[in-house]
């Protein structure tokens, strides 16, 4: 798996990575609740970009590029796109990123706290199917 | 700022005091101000639960004024558990209304024959018989109060059963559950007999020296805690929406800071209160995230819900994981008036003492089973009498420990119990808790949220390794500075307000141009200054240490094997802080280098 962040293709891989990794599947065989990334302008995207996640029991059941917030997911995850490249460069850590307003979090709390370990395998998953990523 | 009323409670008298100008712009407010203010009283031959001991309690500049998290008061003397500088700020309404008659400061000193509580009503005061209410517990004592008066808009601290009792780690508790919990300065106002103090005031036109630049900054302020997903967490999980990410990281510590895990850690935490029992939330003066939590136990009764320090004393710290009893004991301590971090600690120890065999079913009267809270229900009880094995359990762990030959198993710095976020998870704590003015405390530095993440490059505060060693003492340093900034103002650490938004709202409320350097350098200022008044009162470099079990590794647990660097990260900060490695002391060229010139002769000439 080769993919350019962002695009099209990675939204997919990403997808795949999740329904085929096994710690993954482990780790979030409880979680419940699909995520989408709204990716803010900044760098070379020059509108807001929406990435939707279905995520069931440790698998994805959608990966795609959406249109706006068509669909009204559990999480929205929103921040520029530097703060999304630096997570997934490992620049910064999702934690840190949510602390120092670098990345905000719409969603139930109670869920998103106690969920902290496949937040940041979700994160794992994301960084290692990324190849390349656009400046 | 305003003036200060000095009451002298053996002759019934109170006269105002005018706070020196160069004081208010040296320090701000709040702590440091009252460290000011207390420098040549607080000695080393002061009995702490004497009627010459003060208990000062300040506003700061900010209180009051609906800015970001300021609606506190903080009240400072020396701590009958420490014999050291002792502070502990409170939020609730109780802060704001004090400034509202008028006052920005009640500096107690003297005993009362009988016990009273104070009514300041703007700029009148009365000394009033407690007789009726003493006796009461904190909630009971508060109604009681309100009703003798018989005013709307009056709002009462209080202490309770154990502060009349002197425990050592009595509280004063205002606005139902609001607590200035730590360092015993509940039992320093029952030394005093002093029940408590209502306030009202009417003068809510308060003195910002450009309100016109104010006013949108506060808004702005507000609006942005409120947007930030660390305030959302607070506002929906309470501060213990954290036990889950701190039980992950390994910073919470179970069965007396001896265990890195426990079976079903996750039935007591801000989420599970969240989808069970919680059903509102409530707030302090102006504040925008209200973290305080309202629960119902099924029995009809809205209940103050435990925050992160008080489920993890009573849950994981005794191997409980019965949310239903950690409420409960929560509020026994709240009404009892005692600190739910040095009550649940000491208990801890208990626990701890009778399964290695040093105290037995004799010494306590009933046996001690980690998991059974009966026991430590019982214990809460004796302790706040003063009965059986409470009395020698109200005196805290250290002395506790102590009494049976074991005080080196006493988890505690200087006679402070250690709260809940352990330094094998991060390592920074280790330097906090070693280091605090008052003893081992979370909150003069809440490092741990630095070790989480929350950084601020431009203060000097970056991300270091969870586990790193002396790289990260000036680092400490600065957060520490920072915080004693927040303090001064006095400003709720939770709410993640940028320095830079603290910064323009002290210029505009005090009407100064300072630059982030002046406004980290009072910080210092007071950090220093509260160090020498330790000194002074016998503190050294041998008090900065950390308990035996901080110093041994979680057998488990994500923090297994590791135990922090304590020396090395203290000659770091030693350096760091520009302090004398033999003997503890800020430097003379320090203590000049922020305008502490007494204090420099004072210690070297």
């Amino acid at each position: 798996m080769a993919s350019t962040f962002p695009s099209p293709e990675w939204v997919k891989d990403f997808g795949q990575k999740l329904n085929s990794d096994p710690h993954y599947a482990q780790i979030a065989k409880k979680w419940e609740g699909d995520i989408t990334f709204a990716i803010e302008p900044s760098g070379p995207v020059k509108e807001t970009k929406y990435y939707y996640f279905d995520l069931w029991h440790g698998t994805c059941r959608r990966a795609e590029v959406m249109n706006g917030l068509s669909i009204k997911s559990a999480f929205v995850l929103t921040a520029p796109y530097e703060n999304f490249v630096k997570i997934l460069k490992g620049e910064i850590e999702p934690m840190t990123a949510m602390l120092t307003r670098k990345l905000s979090v719409q969603g139930n709390m109670a869920v998103m706290m106690r969920s902290i370990p496949v937040v940041l395998d979700f994160v794992r998953c994301a960084r290692e199917i990324t190849t390349e990523i656009l400046t | 700022m305003q003036p200060i009323l000095k009451i002298d409670l053996t002759a019934h008298t109170a006269s105002e005091y005018r706070i020196p100008a160069n004081w208010e712009r040296e320090f701000l407010g709040g702590a440091s101000l009252a460290a000011r203010l207390l420098y040549t009283d607080l000695r080393s031959d002061l009995d702490p639960l004497s009627p010459g001991s003060p208990l000062l309690f300040l506003v700061g500049p900010l209180t009051g004024t609906a800015g970001p998290t300021v609606g506190r008061f903080v009240v400072c003397g020396k701590s009958p558990a420490t014999g050291l500088w002792a502070e502990s700020n409170c939020g609730g309404f109780w802060g704001p209304e004090l400034r509202f008659t008028g006052y920005d400061g009640l500096w107690i000193t003297g005993k009362s024959e009988q016990p009273v509580y104070l009514w300041l009503e703007d700029g009148r005061l009365e000394f009033r018989s407690a007789e009726n209410v003493w006796g009461l517990d904190t909630y009971q004592s508060q109604e009681t109060i309100k009703k003798q008066i018989g005013e709307l808009g009056v709002h009462v601290l209080t202490i309770g059963p154990a502060g009349e009792k002197q425990v050592l780690f009595a509280g004063l508790f205002c606005d139902h559950g609001r607590t200035a919990g730590r360092t015993g300065l509940g039992a320093v106002a029952g030394s005093k007999n002093l029940k408590g103090v209502a306030v009202r005031g009417s003068k809510k036109d308060l003195p910002l020296a450009r309100s016109e630049l104010y006013a949108p900054r506060r808004s702005e302020a507000n609006r942005a805690v409120k947007a930030d997903n660390f305030g959302d967490v607070l506002h929906a999980l309470g501060t213990s929406g954290v036990a889950d990410y701190a039980d992950y990281l390994g910073t919470m510590p179970k069965k007396y800071f001896h265990r890195g895990t426990m079976e079903g850690v996750d039935q007591v935490s801000g989420s599970t209160m969240a989808e069970t029992i919680l059903k509102g939330v409530s707030t302090c003066h102006a504040c925008v995230i209200a973290c305080g939590r309202v629960v119902d136990l099924g029995d009809g009764v809205r209940r103050k819900g435990p925050e992160y320090e008080t489920i993890v004393g009573f849950g994981p710290n005794l191997m409980n994981t019965d949310l239903i009893s950690i409420v409960r004991l929560g509020e026994l301590c709240d009404r009892y008036g005692m600190d739910t971090i040095s009550t649940s600690n000491t208990i801890g120890l208990a626990y701890h003492l009778y399964e290695l065999g040093i105290l037995t079913e004799k010494d306590v009267g009933f046996p001690l089973v980690w998991g059974d809270v009966q026991g430590a229900e019982r214990l809460v009880h004796l302790i706040a009498r003063r009965e059986g094995i409470g009395d020698r359990l109200a005196n805290g762990c250290r002395r506790f420990g102590a009494d049976f030959g074991a005080e080196e198993e006493a988890v505690q710095v200087n006679g402070l119990e250690v709260p809940y976020h352990d330094p094998r998870g991060v390592s920074g704590m280790a330097l906090v808790y070693a280091t605090s003015p008052r003893g081992a405390c979370h909150n003069k530095s809440d490092y741990f949220f630095v070790d989480w993440g929350q950084v601020a490059p431009n203060l000097g505060i970056a991300l270091f390794d969870k586990q790193a060693g002396a790289e990260k003492s000036a680092n400490v340093a600065h957060h520490q500075d920072w915080r004693c900034v927040a303090d001064s103002l006095v400003m709720c650490l939770l709410s993640n307000v940028p320095a830079e938004t603290a910064l323009e709202l002290v210029n505009a409320v005090c009407g100064l141009d300072w630059g982030m350097e002046e406004m980290m350098r009072s910080g210092e200022r007071g950090w220093n200054l509260k160090r020498a008044i330790n000194n002074r009162m016998g503190l050294t470099r041998s008090n900065d240490r950390l308990p035996k079990a901080l110093l041994e590794p979680f057998p488990d647990g994500p923090g297994v094997g590791f135990v922090p660097d304590i020396d090395g990260m203290l000659a770091a900060y030693y350096s760091a802080r520009g302090w004398d490695p033999v003997t503890g002391r800020p430097t003379r060229a320090k203590l000049l280098s922020l305008s502490l010139e007494d204090v420099a002769e004072e210690f070297w000439g």
